[in-house]
């Protein structure tokens, strides 16, 4: 038998510490079911695959000041030099490192402008024919560039390449039915012809929403400040990258090699002031759960040791000590149910202004589900002791106590 | 109804032992009215207590209504307390969150009694003492005297055969006094069992049947017909100057 009517009247008439109870209580649910979404997405995107074997890839930068070469044919020199040094499986020169938040975007479209036609942001890759090897994309369609497909120069408009390799996601935007390769993209009002089709290829900025729709443009355009991309055997690379500098300044040696850096490590860089703002949003809500839980508690042992003469009466009238537990719990379930309830609401609200103020995903309803559940939990833990403890009292209290 | 042989209580707190009741025999029977009186600590409230299953006793033996209550779980003596016994406290004690319907409606809804017959027995129970027309008020909203009939109804909607007061009229004015102890003598009549304390001994000359406990014994027990015993006497100088 559940007496939910006396003690919701109870708690009607005796309201301040149930009611910044339950405030408490709602501003917990809104904030960590909100946090708990935020922080579930960001660990499923740190898991994610990004298409590339980022142990076995590293990058450096290369500035040049020596004007008596040619970038260009230096750069092949280079390359060559690089993928022939033991455990190097390739090589290739990139205007933009993977995962690293530095590269090139550009809209393609399937018409030339100015026909209006469908168009997709893509961000992409300048490289050569090593360039599908050296970043270790699965190509799932198609072929890679040949090596006369590859355009060493810098006009693009004007002599620019002819073909493109571009990801899954790409088709998916641009050629919803399937059947992308062979077919042609604008960019720049060039035409490209689709001739290979990589699976999971991430753009240089991994936690952005166009973080998957990329592409490999086969254009070498060496500049003085180059990136030069580099896939090794995974045990060899911490060697190989420890010797590339003098390797570099041993071909040629007016310029300055710079950020030798594994790629994981470069997403970690990239990561980083996500992770930490993540670290504080778990403190936070540990914190924050931690008050709601001494606060229930709290306000458990208050309304206990306010109440001992009434406690004492009840068992004098009849009561067992479950009846006593049984009110505490019956009382809480009540303050938390109507807390979670407009905490619930509350985080929908905070939720939807996040999402258009963020630009995040929107908040899924298991984890105010979830969190409302967990919230209840940790409540029910924090009244069972102090009210186990109530049942305890005596009932002749009833007649000791004036 | 009630037999106590040689009940004990000790009070054992920080290396001093209380003796609040030695060696207590008493038998009440059926549809009696047993004022209490005796000296402050002497042991009153304590052998109210253990006769309500308000708290344990240290030895002896205690048979209530036939049921030998050493040795009952707590659950049971809850339940023996809820069906069998009223109570009656000097401090009214009732729920301040609750108003007087749900005052009384408690001792009923542990006993898990339908809401119907709960209303039924509620209403009677809160016109027999003239508060009907206050069901929705709030005991602070009332007072002492009114309280204390919400409590004496409270105590009644169980419909116990035994009921126990200590000092129920203690924080009341002599006109309240009076009406509290018409209610509880009605009551008696009506075949409830009663066992009162109080300081008041002009009420407890009311009671058929006074008995006095002195440190924690029964000092000697009489029909009380207007003169003083000489136990009376001794512990009671009010007896004395009241009873002239
Ligand atoms: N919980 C307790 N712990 C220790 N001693 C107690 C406790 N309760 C009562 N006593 C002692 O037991 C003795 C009897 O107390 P009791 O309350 O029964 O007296 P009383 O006759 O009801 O007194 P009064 O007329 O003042 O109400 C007293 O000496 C008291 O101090
Ligand atoms: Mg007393």
């Amino acid at each position: 038998m559940l007496d939910i009517k006396p003690i919701f009247n109870a708690i009607r008439r005796s309201k301040i510490g149930a009611v910044l109870l339950l405030l408490q209580i709602a501003l917990t649910m809104s904030i960590v079911s909100n946090a708990a979404f935020m922080i579930n997405d960001h660990v499923s995107y740190l898991r994610k695959d990004t298409g590339f074997p980022e142990k076995e890839i590293f990058s450096f930068a290369v500035m040049t000041f020596g004007k008596d070469r040619s970038l260009s044919q230096q750069a092949e020199v280079d390359e060559t030099m690089i993928r022939n040094l033991p455990g190097v499986i390739n090589a290739t020169l990139s205007q933009a490192v993977p995962l690293s938040g530095g590269g090139s975007t550009s809209t393609m479209r399937l018409r030339p402008s100015p026909e209006t036609s469908k168009s997709v942001s893509v961000a992409y890759y300048n490289t050569d024919e090593h360039g599908l090897e050296t970043f270790g994309v699965k190509l799932i369609e198609g072929r890679n560039f040949r090596p006369e497909e590859v355009i060493i120069g810098d006009d693009f408009n004007g002599n620019g390449p002819n073909t493109i390799i571009v990801s899954q996601p790409f088709v998916e935007a641009l050629f919803p039915d399937g059947n992308a390769l062979g077919q042609t993209v604008y960019f720049s009002n060039r035409p490209l012809q689709i001739i290979g089709i990589v699976e999971t290829m991430k753009s240089p900025w991994p936690s952005s929403d166009r973080d998957e729709i990329t592409a490999l443009v086969p254009f070498i355009d060496a500049k003085n400040y180059q990136h030069i991309v580099v896939r090794a055997d995974k045990n060899e690379r911490a060697n190989i990258m420890a010797n590339i500098e003098q390797n570099m300044l041993d071909a040629y040696d007016k310029r300055v090699i710079i950020n030798v850096d594994g790629l994981d490590k470069t997403k970690e860089n990239y990561d980083a002031t996500d992770v930490l703002m993540m670290r504080m949003l778990i403190v936070l809500v540990v914190i924050l759960l931690l008050i709601t839980a001494l606060g229930i508690f709290g306000l458990t042992q208050f309304n206990i040791s306010k109440r001992t003469k009434q406690i004492g009466t009840r068992r004098a009238l009849g009561a067992r000590k479950s009846a006593i537990v049984r009110y505490f719990l019956i009382e809480n379930t009540m303050v938390c149910m109507a807390g979670l309830f407009i905490g619930g609401v509350a985080a929908v609200v905070l939720g939807d202004v996040m999402m258009k103020t963020y630009s995040i995903s929107s908040l899924e309803l298991e984890f105010i589900v979830g969190t409302a559940i967990f919230i209840f939990a940790m409540s029910i833990f924090a009244v069972i002791f102090p009210a186990m403890r109530a049942a305890n009292i005596s009932p002749s209290i009833a007649t000791r106590s004036i | 109804m009630l037999t106590m042989n040689n009940v004990s209580k000790i009070y054992q707190t920080n290396s001093v032992q209380t003796h609040a009741l030695r060696d207590f025999s008493l038998t009440v029977n059926e549809g009696e009215f047993i004022a209490v009186t005796g000296p402050s600590g002497s042991g009153k409230t304590t052998f109210l207590n253990i006769a309500g299953l308000l708290e344990p006793f240290t030895s002896g033996q205690y048979t209530l209504d036939g049921v030998d209550i050493g040795g009952l779980s707590d659950n049971q003596t809850a339940d023996l307390r809820n069906q069998k016994i009223g109570y009656i406290f000097q401090g009214f004690n009732l729920i301040p969150d609750l108003n007087l319907y749900e005052n009384v409606e408690v001792p009923l809804r542990y006993r898990g009694i339908a809401a119907k017959e709960r209303k039924i027995r509620i209403e009677q129970c809160l016109e027999q003492v003239g508060l009907a027309s206050r069901a929705k008020h709030l005991p602070q909203q009332l007072s002492g005297g009114q309280q204390q009939r919400v409590a004496i109804a409270r105590a009644l909607a169980g419909k116990p055969r035994f009921l126990l007061a200590d000092e129920p009229t203690g924080n009341l004015d002599s006109l309240m006094a009076r009406q509290v102890m018409e209610l509880l003598e009605e009551i008696n009549k009506n075949g409830a069992t009663i066992v009162m304390v109080t300081h008041d001994a002009e009420l407890a000359r009311r009671a058929p049947r006074n008995i006095q406990v002195v440190d924690g014994q029964l000092a000697d027990f009489t029909l009380y017909q207007g003169k003083p015993t000489l136990a009376a006497t001794r512990d009671n100088e009010t007896v004395v100057a009241s009873g002239v």
